[in-house]
C-alpha cells in the first residue's frame, strides 16, 4: 500500500505503524458528566466498517507526522490522506 | 594516563573509505549536526544566512546546509565542524528556536559517483523504498532502509548522503557495502 | 452411514460406490429453536453441542457461503491450551480435552494429531515467563515442560542455537498439544450435527434480526424470513459487520492475518516450533509441506488477502530460527480475517437483545479454541448460564474492568 502523504507524496505504508479509527482523534472530556460511559465507548467500541474507513497512521519511518488516512478495509484502496493536525484543528473549529 | 584518541563511530581512528566501481562510499566523521525545531507560532528563523527549506528538501548555503525532517522541524549540517559545540553556534542564530546537539546521535555516509547519476539510482533503488526519479538534486528524506531509520539526501546529481543512527553505523555500513558490491558485480 | 476400518475396505473392494453425502441439503423451515448464523468451526460445533449434550432439536445453522468457508479454512491448524491467564488457561484445556476425543465421538477422521508445541526462549527474562506461563498451565491440569538448551537440541538439532541476535536458551514444551485436519473438524462436526438433525443451510446470508420490544424474534436471510427462539452468531472475522446489522457496535476491529504453506519436503519438523523472539510458528503438514505464520498486517481489514511487508517479516523469523529451510520455495500464502478484541481474548455472551447471543473475537486463536467454543456456546444457548470456563468471556468486562489481556497490550487490537 502506498500512502499519499501530504507533504511528502506517495509513501510506502511500511514507513507508518497503525492506531486505529481516526475517531481516537476525539477524547471525551474526563470532567463530563457521564464520562466513564463515553470513555467505555472511546477506548473500546469500534464502528469496524466493512469499507470506507478514516484511520490513524503515524509516519515514523519519516516525518513523524500522524495521518488520517481515507481507505477501504475490503479493497485496500487508499482514498486519502490528510494531516491528522489539521483534522483535529478543524474540529476544534480552527482554535490552536 | 588511558589513550582517549577518539574512534569513528565505524570503530577505526580514521574514517572508513571504499570504492565499488564508479561509487565510493566515505564515512563522514567530521560533520556537525544539530536539530532546530519551531516553538508553536514562531516564526520561521534564517539561521546564519541560510534559508531552510520546505518538506522534503535539502538547502546547502553559507557553508553549512539544512534539510527538513517534519512540520517546523529541520536539521542543520556544518561539514568539518563535528568538533565543535554546533549546536550552541545554532542556538545563538536562532535562539528563539529549539535546538538540539545531534552529532554523536547521528553517523554520515557520503556516497559519490565518477559516472553520473546512474549509479546514484541504481544504489537507491536498491537500498530505499523512494521514487529514485523523482529525488533530485536538492531532495531530503527520512525512509527505513533495512528496517533502520535513516535520512537520505541527494546533494548533487552524482553525490548522496546517508545519515543514520551511529550505534546502527556497523548496520547501515554493511547494507550500503553489500549493495555496491553487487551491483558492481552487476 | 458410519465410517470404520471395516467399511473402508468394503468400498475400497466395491468401487467406493457405497459412500453418500455427508450431510443433507435442507431448505430452510419458517422458525427454528435455535438459529446458529456461521457455518464454520465455532457455528458447526456449537450446532453440535447443542443436539448431542443439551438435547435441543429444531436447530439451524445459516451459513453465507459453503460450510467451513472461513477461518477454519484458513489457518495453521494448530491447537494448544498454553495460556497463561485464569480467564483462559482452563478454557483451552478444557478444549484440548475434548481434540483428545472428538474423532471418536464424531466418528470422523480430523487427524488430531498430538505432536507437541515447543515454544523457544531466547532470553533469561523469556524463561522465567515461561517458567510461570508452565506453571499456570500445569494449575489448570493442562501438561508443561520446561526444557533446557540440550533438550531443545537433542528434539530439534538443525535449530540455529548460535543467532547472535536470538540464541536459543531452552523451551517450554506442552507434549499434548499438537495439530489437526482443519477441514476435517469443520466435516466432522457438520455431520454430527447433521446426524442429529440439525439443519445445515448454505448460501443463506443473514442480511438482518428481527428485533421487536428488545428481543429477538428471528432473522433476515438471502432465503427468506426465518424465525428463532434464540439466536447465536458465531461469525468470528464479520462480528462486527453482522452485529452492526442489530445496532451493536462491539470491543473488536477486523485485521488480516496471512499464513503459508511451503513445498513438501521430506519430513524434518515432527512438532510444532514457535519463535520466542519473533512472530514466527512453523509444523509440517503429513504431505510434506511446511505450515507457518507470523503475526497480524496490522491494519483494519476484511480483505482475506495481505502486504508484502508482513510476509518478509515472517520468513525473516523463520531464516533466524532455522536457515536450513531458506532454500525451500513457498508454495501459497493466503489471508483469514481476524476479530481482534481490545484484550485478546474472546467473547461468549448474552448480548444486550433477549434472544441474541455472541460468540467473537478470537483474535488468531480461534482454530483451538472450535470443540470447548462450541461446547461453551451452546451451554450459554441452551441453560442461559455459561460454562464454567468460559465465565470470564463476558461481553461487558470491558465496561466493568475485567479484561484478559493475556499479552499486557491494552485497548490496541493490532499488537494482540
Amino acid at each position: 500500500m502506498l500512502i499519499p502523504h501530504p507533504l511528502l507524496g506517495l509513501r510506502d505504508a511500511q514507513e507508518f505503524t497503525y492506531l486505529g479509527d481516526a475517531s481516537l482523534l476525539n477524547r471525551p472530556d474526563g470532567m463530563a458528566e457521564g464520562a466513564a460511559e463515553a470513555f467505555y465507548d472511546y477506548v473500546y467500541l469500534r464502528d469496524n466498517p466493512a469499507g470506507v474507513h478514516r484511520e490513524l497512521w503515524f509516519h515514523e519511518q519519516g516525518d513523524r507526522s500522524w495521518l488520517v488516512v481515507t481507505r477501504n478495509t475490503v479493497t485496500h484502496e487508499i482514498l486519502g490522506a490528510e494531516l491528522a493536525r489539521d483534522v483535529a484543528l478543524a474540529a476544534k473549529g480552527g482554535a490552536q | 594516563m588511558t589513550d582517549l584518541a577518539p574512534i569513528t563511530a565505524l570503530g577505526g581512528s580514521l574514517a572508513r573509505v571504499q570504492s565499488f566501481g564508479a561509487l565510493a562510499i566515505a564515512e563522514n566523521a567530521d560533520l556537525a549536526l544539530a536539530s532546530l525545531a519551531l516553538r508553536r507560532g514562531a516564526a520561521q528563523p534564517v539561521p546564519m544566512g541560510l534559508s531552510l527549506p520546505g518538506p522534503g528538501l535539502w538547502h546547502a548555503g553559507n557553508g553549512i546546509a539544512a534539510f527538513w525532517t517534519g512540520p517546523g522541524q529541520w536539521m542543520i549540517e556544518a561539514p568539518g565542524r563535528a568538533t565543535e559545540d554546533f549546536a550552541a553556534v545554532v542556538k545563538q542564530a536562532a535562539p528563539e528556536c529549539s535546538v538540539t546537539e545531534q552529532t554523536d546521535a547521528f553517523t554520515a555516509f557520503e556516497i559519490a559517483s565518477t559516472a553520473g547519476a546512474g549509479p546514484i539510482l541504481a544504489l537507491m533503488a536498491k537500498l530505499v523504498n523512494i521514487d529514485a526519479a523523482a529525488f533530485g538534486p536538492g531532495s531530503a528524506t527520512r525512509t527505513g532502509l533495512e528496517h533502520m531509520s535513516v535520512f537520505v539526501i541527494r546533494r548533487a546529481e552524482d553525490r548522496l548522503a546517508v545519515i543514520g543512527m551511529r550505534s546502527a553505523a556497523g548496520s547501515i555500513w554493511h547494507a550500503l557495502e553489500t549493495a555496491a558490491a553487487r551491483l558492481q558485480g552487476d | 452411514m458410519r465410517f470404520s476400518g471395516f467399511r473402508v475396505i468394503k468400498e475400497a473392494l466395491t468401487g467406493y460406490k457405497g459412500w453418500g453425502s455427508l450431510w443433507r441439503t435442507p431448505e430452510p423451515q419458517a422458525s427454528y429453536d435455535y438459529v446458529i448464523v456461521g457455518g464454520g468451526g465455532h457455528g458447526l460445533a456449537t450446532a453440535y453441542h447443542l443436539a448431542k449434550v443439551f438435547g435441543a432439536k429444531r436447530i439451524a445453522v445459516l451459513e453465507k457461503g459453503w460450510l467451513g468457508s472461513g477461518n477454519i479454512g484458513r489457518n495453521t491448524t494448530i491447537i494448544r491450551s498454553n495460556y497463561l491467564l485464569p480467564g483462559n488457561e482452563p478454557f483451552y484445556e478444557f478444549s484440548m480435552k475434548l481434540w483428545e476425543n472428538m474423532e471418536q465421538e464424531f466418528n470422523f477422521n480430523a487427524m488430531v494429531s498430538q505432536r507437541g508445541i515447543l515454544n523457544l526462549i531466547h532470553t533469561d527474562a523469556q524463561r522465567d515467563a515461561y517458567r510461570r506461563r508452565g506453571n499456570a498451565m500445569r494449575f489448570a491440569g493442562a501438561d508443561s515442560e520446561l526444557l533446557d538448551r540440550e533438550q531443545v537440541r537433542a528434539m530439534y538439532p538443525w535449530l540455529n542455537f548460535e543467532n547472535a541476535r536470538f540464541p536459543i536458551k531452552g523451551g517450554l514444551l506442552q507434549r499434548r498439544a499438537g495439530t489437526a485436519r482443519h477441514d476435517g473438524v469443520a466435516w466432522g462436526y457438520a455431520r454430527g450435527a447433521d446426524l442429529l438433525g440439525v439443519d445445515l443451510i448454505q448460501n443463506c446470508e443473514v442480511t438482518g434480526f428481527r428485533i421487536e420490544n428488545g428481543r429477538v424474534l428471528g432473522v433476515e436471510t438471502t432465503r427468506g424470513y426465518i424465525g428463532a427462539k434464540k439466536v447465536g452468531v458465531a461469525v468470528a472475522g464479520s462480528s462486527g459487520r453482522v452485529m452492526a446489522k442489530a445496532g451493536m457496535r462491539l470491543p473488536i476491529e477486523s485485521h488480516v492475518l496471512q499464513a503459508f504453506v511451503s513445498e513438501g519436503l521430506k519430513p524434518f519438523i515432527d512438532g510444532v516450533i514457535t519463535f520466542g523472539a519473533g512472530h514466527f510458528y512453523v509444523s509440517q503438514s503429513d504431505k510434506g509441506g511446511l505450515v507457518f505464520g507470523g503475526d497480524i498486517d496490522g491494519y483494519n481489514s476484511y480483505a482475506q488477502r495481505g502486504n508484502l511487508p508482513v510476509i518478509e517479516d515472517v520468513a525473516e523469523g523463520g531464516m533466524a530460527l532455522m536457515p536450513a529451510i531458506g532454500r525451500a520455495r513457498l508454495l501459497r500464502a493466503w489471508g483469514g480475517i481476524m476479530d481482534m478484541s481490545m484484550d485478546g481474548s474472546p467473547i461468549i455472551d448474552r448480548t444486550g437483545i433477549e434472544g441474541l447471543y455472541l460468540n467473537a473475537g478470537w483474535c488468531y486463536g480461534g482454530f483451538k479454541a472450535t470443540p470447548a467454543s462450541g461446547y461453551a456456546f451452546a451451554q450459554l444457548l441452551a441453560t442461559d448460564a455459561p460454562h464454567p470456563t468460559a465465565a470470564a468471556y463476558r461481553l461487558d468486562r470491558f465496561a466493568r474492568g475485567l479484561v484478559i489481556d493475556e499479552k499486557g497490550m491494552g485497548a490496541q487490537p493490532n499488537l494482540h
